[in-house]
């Protein structure tokens, strides 16, 4: 009996409590550091390895590579480079293996959209991604 | 309106009749509204959440939204259900709720019948609402359905008993089933029946949230286990139609307790009767509603074993012993 005037008083004294709840559209939430989101992508620091494409467990990464326009540079720069959404499942392989860093997490999250066809990330978008990028620097 | 009730049927007093019910439904649908706002929001608040804070200003709205919603939903009766039964079952759940409401007394004043066996029709009346269960559950043809009915049944009928018993104390005390004359003989007695019949009320509280089917005896609906009891198969208007029945029988509970156990209109002290009556009437129903939804937060939902062993080995003795008390008391003072 006294048991149930116990968890009567609890209840009501948590209706004064501060509420837990975060305003999350309302107000912005703030990620921890290592929060996994979209990726933004440095087409100038890739060096076209491929590595990123190989060991992404969804294969949802696609680049292609061209000869520098420089004829005394070596090595490839990149052309193309998308990531589709639809199956990326933000495991953060990618950007652990990429040997220049050319490719990192952001804790930006926000991906829902009415089209598939808007998940398909391309080169630009990837480098426009700027925002709140892992590390600090853009 | 008594004197309305007196004259002849006619075409004036008829239109009276009509104007006043609809002005009632439409309270009482106000009513719905908002206690499923505010229930929505105090057990927010009980579990350190917000609650509804979207639709309209603080959420005001969210209710309407619902509602309408609901009725702009499909209206679909599965293929192998029993149609004619089907479509009645709400109907016959939600008349008796609405029915209930006539002998209820706000004030001395603001009532519509004045039955002299008003708490009798009361408890007769609603007792019918467990047919638009079993109607309903039986007709879906569905076995979630049927058994979320049968143990609504079966635990309406259980605790129907003890309500009844529990009421009887009240019964004895004043001498009369009407009312309004219950509340006059706590006016007179300086009291109201919760204090003397302390057990009695104790008993009521409980057999009545058994049946409301609220937590924690809320196995009709147990969303855990039977998806949601008997109305699985309903949507649309028809299932706003056991959602109205629901929280119209807590404001017609909570009316009654208001009623028999704590003075209805009567003011807490005699100093504070220039107050008028429906506020105390309101006071008191809000605080009882507001019981309900802090109960809601708390406790678990019962066991169906523990359910029935409560209700016949416990509540009905308790109830008995509560008579005899009330009716030697009576006797030898």
């Amino acid at each position: 009996m006294l048991g149930f005037a116990k968890g009567m008083a609890y209840t009501f004294k948590q209706l004064t409590k501060k509420k837990v709840t975060h305003m999350y559209p309302d107000q912005e939430m703030v990620w921890p550091e290592r929060f996994r989101g979209i990726q933004h992508f440095a087409p100038e620091k890739c060096i076209v390895c491929n590595q990123c494409a190989r060991i992404c467990p969804t294969n949802c990464i696609n680049l292609i590579g061209k000869k520098s326009e420089d004829p005394n540079k070596k090595g490839k720069v990149i052309d193309t480079y998308d990531i589709n959404f639809e199956i990326c499942i933000l495991c953060d392989l990618c950007t652990e293996v990429c040997p220049t860093e050319a490719i990192v997490m952001t804790t930006n999250f926000e991906l829902a959209s009415y089209s598939r066809d808007e998940l398909f990330k391309n080169l630009e978008w990837l480098d426009d991604n700027n925002t709140n990028v892992r590390g600090g620097d853009a | 309106m008594g004197a309305y009730l007196e004259q002849s049927f006619g075409l004036q007093n008829s239109l009276v009749f009509i104007l006043s019910a609809v002005v009632l439904l439409a309270i009482v649908l106000g009513f719905v509204t908002y206690s499923i706002y505010f229930q929505r929001k105090i057990l927010g608040w009980m579990q350190l959440r917000i609650g509804p804070n979207r639709v309209g200003p603080f959420g005001l709205l969210q209710t309407v939204a619902d509602v309408l919603k609901l009725l702009l939903k499909e209206d679909i009766i599965p293929k192998a259900a029993d149609k004619p039964l089907f479509i009645i079952a709400p109907v016959i759940a939600f008349v008796p709720a609405f029915g209930v409401l006539a002998v209820m007394p706000f004030t001395d004043k603001l009532h519509f019948a004045d039955v002299g066996v008003g708490l009798l029709y009361y408890i007769a009346l609603s007792g019918i609402t467990v047919l638009g269960v079993i109607t309903g559950g039986w007709a879906s043809n569905n076995k979630w359905a049927l058994i979320g009915a049968m143990r609504s049944a079966a635990q309406m009928i259980s605790y129907e008993i003890p309500l009844v018993m529990s009421v009887v104390g009240v019964i004895l005390m004043t001498g009369s089933l009407n009312l309004i004359d219950i509340v006059e003989k706590q006016k007179e007695m300086g009291m109201w029946f919760f204090i003397p019949q302390f057990l009695g009320f104790i008993i009521f509280i409980i057999a009545q949230l058994a049946e409301l089917s609220r937590t924690p005896f809320d196995l009709t609906e147990a969303e855990s286990e039977l998806i949601s009891g008997y109305h699985v198969e309903y949507s649309g208007f028809r299932w706003a139609f056991f959602m109205l029945t629901e929280y119209v029988y807590i404001f017609a509970m909570a009316s009654l307790t208001t009623v028999l156990f704590l003075g209805g209109w009567l003011p807490p002290i005699e100093y504070l009767s220039f107050i008028p009556g429906i506020i105390w009437f309101a006071l008191k129903f809000v605080a009882i509603v507001f019981f309900i939804f802090w109960l809601q937060a708390t406790f678990p939902r019962m066991r169906v074993d523990q359910l029935m062993q409560m209700g016949w080995k416990v509540l009905l003795p308790l109830s008995l012993v509560n008579i005899l008390v009330t009716a030697v008391l009576k006797t030898v003072l």
